[in-house]
């Protein structure tokens, strides 16, 4: 990987840029720092954040003219922008450490001349001479000032020019007029800064903005000469100090490129910030320290959150976009243990739910960016097994043992092809059997019973998801191209980003058009909760309302949309606090009961006991489904369904595989059950350690008569204690599981 | 829960230091394991705890 096809992703991030304000102040005066420090009357602080981008604070808050202002995020919401030069002018007031910085640099042997005592020569030879350049101004008046002398608060400009050039050192000729250039042969460079109207000795024509070159080789220029505003000519003045670096040492002027350019971002508005009026000072001078503060305090330090407000993982993981794309790129460089994986919880973490770029104003996709990681981390054999072992271990049986496919019973051809995705028969096998009914009743219909590889893409398996599509192809073609039904969102999204030529059309909008459905009322009023791989998808959402409200339902809409369940991007297993603070988070945002569409999203509402009900339900005037189907009932609906639809469609009596151990009943209290069901064990796996210890006699007794076993998975090693029943039965007292292997000696 | 017999060779369980691996790296640790046939015994306490815990670092580095 190389650095750019992380960056890539998060490259037009705005998180930490400057804030518009900050952008439009050609000073770049940092107003969220400066503000937070004034609102907490840190004016010492803020002072130093003044003049470190101002040069002249007291002058910048007699006569900024606060370009800041257009640009204020308050006037978004209506109200005035905040009133920066005045805080500005409080704080000028009130630091009481305000002694320049005396900088213990060595002295540089460059010398520079600048032409003009006003605003712009003066910030340009304090820059310089901060810089250690020996500076000389020659001015044709007797003081400095220039065009300021005349003001009316000229004495308190004349103090701040006196205090800031207290500590440093240059040779100022007042009353010596430069008439020719020739005059500073001896000078390594010229800054010509002689005012409005001034003497530009013929070079003004010639002048380079960027540069502040001109046509002379080692002549500059600046200031009201060329037409520049108070916060300008000083922000040239700062330019001037960096571009004479360069010029002094290799005689090229370079342009300091080290500016951030949001370009036409807007920080996103925070939904929740109240309006606020400006405070109008009190005295003419100004604002009181009180009035400061407040006034500092209605500045909404205008930063991108909305990614952060939107995602609990990223709250969880506090990384900002750009540092989470570094550390993709990084932990594809790691080499433990010399050095670690930083971001592997968080890549397993994400729900993978494209939430993020919804709210993103410049539509960055977290989840992309960690999926492109977990593909990466799993072609370069640095994923975790444990963290996806049961999810790819149901797709083997969903793709093995509980698939098929068949053509219409009638031999003709097919119009449709019902693929109900691993979940919903194992959920419920009625939502499958009657909704392939309706299908058949309404056209030519083929059944496929498959997964539409969603464990393998969030595993960042990509050769597992290409075997699985290569199959998907092979079976479309074989049932004459025809049009796939999804009754899963997920199913459809990743077909349509990964199978784009297979047409396809949701379950829900056949039924929503269909006088055949006439679906029974279950609520008076619901809100539909929509998957997050429903984004975009329409077609479903709307014709899921379309059900419910013919159902009678009323409708309320909850306040946002396509918000992840919790289950994608199989997050439980490596992070099972975060999921379960987002299942609990999903199930409380409407108080309405949920209409749910996808069997998974109706699994972590009845975990959480979010009065909830699937559509098809609805739809086909079913048994509102309560209580979650375990895994051991997953197994044995999705063989079912296969056994009966083969049964119906081609008269053949489906016989499952079936192992020694499937016969073994086992008893469990139902905190135990709840408890395996939790850590996503399996009676399968449960009864095969227990046949085998019976088998060999390899386990272990205690003086109660309870034995213990373990069986080693490729991935897991399972554990379990139980004792034998006069029936024959196994009372399952424990079962567990570890990741580590241990290896016993022999 | 009284002490724990292999059930094969009939011997009360003793610790014993046994190898553990785990993404690519070792560790020892005393488990209890059959004196005889060296049978392990990783209890509930154990794997969903101190070990649970070390996997976890493992896989955060």
């Amino acid at each position: 990987m190389r650095k750019e096809d992380a960056a890539i992703f998060t490259e037009k991030c705005i998180k930490g840029a400057p804030a518009a304000c900050m952008d439009a102040c050609p000073l770049m005066l940092d107003i969220r720092a400066f503000t937070a420090l004034a609102e907490k009357g840190k004016w010492n602080a803020a002072y130093r954040v003044l003049r470190n981008a101002t040069v002249f604070p007291a002058i910048a808050s007699i006569l900024c003219p606060s370009a800041c202002e257009t640009s204020c995020g308050r006037k978004q919401l209506g109200d005035d922008a905040v009133a920066i030069r005045l805080i500005e002018g409080a704080c000028v007031q009130l630091a009481k450490n305000q002694k320049p910085q005396a900088f213990a640099l060595p002295q540089k042997t460059g010398q520079i001349a600048v032409i003009g005592a006003g605003l712009a020569g003066l910030a340009a030879a304090l820059c310089l001479a901060q810089k250690k350049y020996l500076v000389t101004v020659f001015d044709k008046n007797s003081g400095w000032g220039g065009s300021l002398r005349p003001h009316p608060r000229f004495a308190e400009i004349n103090a701040d020019i006196e205090l800031q050039f207290a500590t440093s050192d240059v040779d100022f000729r007042y009353n010596e007029e430069i008439a020719s250039l020739g005059d500073l042969a001896g000078y390594d460079m010229v800054y010509i800064a002689t005012g409005a109207g001034g003497n530009d000795f013929g070079l003004l024509p010639s002048w380079d903005p960027k540069l502040l070159a001109t046509s002379a080789h080692n002549v500059f220029m600046g200031g009201s000469l060329t037409g520049m505003d108070v916060a300008a000519k000083i922000a040239q003045g700062k330019l001037f100090s960096k571009i004479s670096d360069s010029f002094i040492q290799t005689g090229r002027a370079l342009a300091a490129s080290d500016d951030i350019d949001i370009g036409d971002a807007i920080y996103p508005l925070q939904a929740d910030t109240p309006r606020a009026a400006r405070i109008e000072p009190s005295m003419l001078s100004g604002y009181s320290e009180a009035e400061a503060k407040e006034e500092a305090a209605r500045c909404m330090k205008c930063d991108c959150d909305n990614c952060f407000e939107q995602c609990e993982m990223l709250v969880l993981y506090r990384k900002k976009p750009k540092s989470i794309a570094l550390e993709v790129y990084a932990d594809s460089q790691a080499e433990p243990p010399m050095s670690s994986h930083t971001l592997t919880r968080q890549v397993y973490s994400c729900n993978i739910c494209g939430n993020c770029k919804v709210s993103c104003p410049v539509d960055i996709d977290i989840g992309a960016l960690l999926q492109f990681s977990r593909e990466t981390r799993y072609e370069e054999s640095i994923y975790i097994g444990a963290l996806h072992d049961y999810w790819l271990r149901e797709m083997d049986f969903s793709t093995g043992e509980a698939s098929f496919y068949a053509a219409p019973k009638s031999g003709k051809t097919c119009r449709y092809i019902f693929f109900p995705g691993c979940q919903l028969g194992a959920h419920n096998p009625e939502h499958v059997i009657r909704s392939y009914e309706f299908l058949q009743d309404m056209d030519e219909t083929g059944f496929f019973a498959g997964c539409c590889g969603a464990p393998a893409y969030w595993a960042g398996d990509k050769e597992r998801m290409r075997e699985n599509f290569e199959r998907i192809r092979n079976v479309w073609h074989e049932l004459d191209c025809a049009e796939f039904v999804f009754a899963c969102a997920t199913c459809e999204s990743l077909f349509s980003q990964f199978l784009p030529e297979i047409p396809h059309v949701p379950l829900y909008e056949l039924m929503a058009n269909s006088y055949a459905i006439s679906p029974g009322n279950i609520y008076e009023f619901a809100s539909v909760f929509d998957p997050c791989s429903a984004y975009g998808n329409a077609a479903m959402e709307s014709s899921v309302r379309a059900i419910a409200v013919q159902s009678g339902a009323t409708l309320y809409e909850l306040p946002e949309k396509n918000r992840c369940c919790g289950n994608g991007g199989h997050i439980r297993v490596a992070d099972p606090g975060l999921y379960n603070t987002i299942t609990r988070n999903r199930a409380s945002m409407g108080e309405a009961p949920y209409i749910v569409y996808c069997s998974n999203c109706l699994d972590v509402f009845l975990s959480q006991n979010k009065d909830s009900v699937h559509i098809l339900d609805i739809a086909l005037n079913l048994p509102h489904q309560t209580v979650r189907s375990k895994i051991h009932e997953r197994h044995e609906n999705a063989i079912n369904v296969k056994r009966r639809l083969i049964g119906n469609m081609n008269g053949e009596e489906f016989v499952p595989t079936t192992n020694e151990w499937d016969a073994i009943e086992l008893v469990m209290s139902s905190t135990l059950a709840d408890s395996i069901e939790e850590k996503l064990i399996s009676h399968g796996d449960i009864k095969e350690a227990i046949w085998r210890a019976e088998a060999t006699g390899d386990k272990l007794v205690d003086g109660f008569g309870v034995f213990r076993c373990s069986l080693e998975r490729e991935v897991l090693t399972y554990w379990t204690a139980y004792k034998v029943m006069e029936s024959g039965a196994f009372e399952v007292l424990e079962a567990y599981s570890h990741r580590m292997r241990f290896i016993r000696e022999s | 829960m009284s002490e724990q017999k292999c059930f094969r060779c009939d011997k009360l369980l003793v610790d014993k230091k046994t190898a553990f691996l785990y993404l690519g790296r070792n560790f020892t640790h005393e488990v209890p394991c059959c004196p005889k046939c060296n049978k392990v015994y990783i209890p509930m306490s154990l794997a969903e705890g101190r070990i649970a815990d070390v996997e976890r670092e493992l896989e955060d580095k």
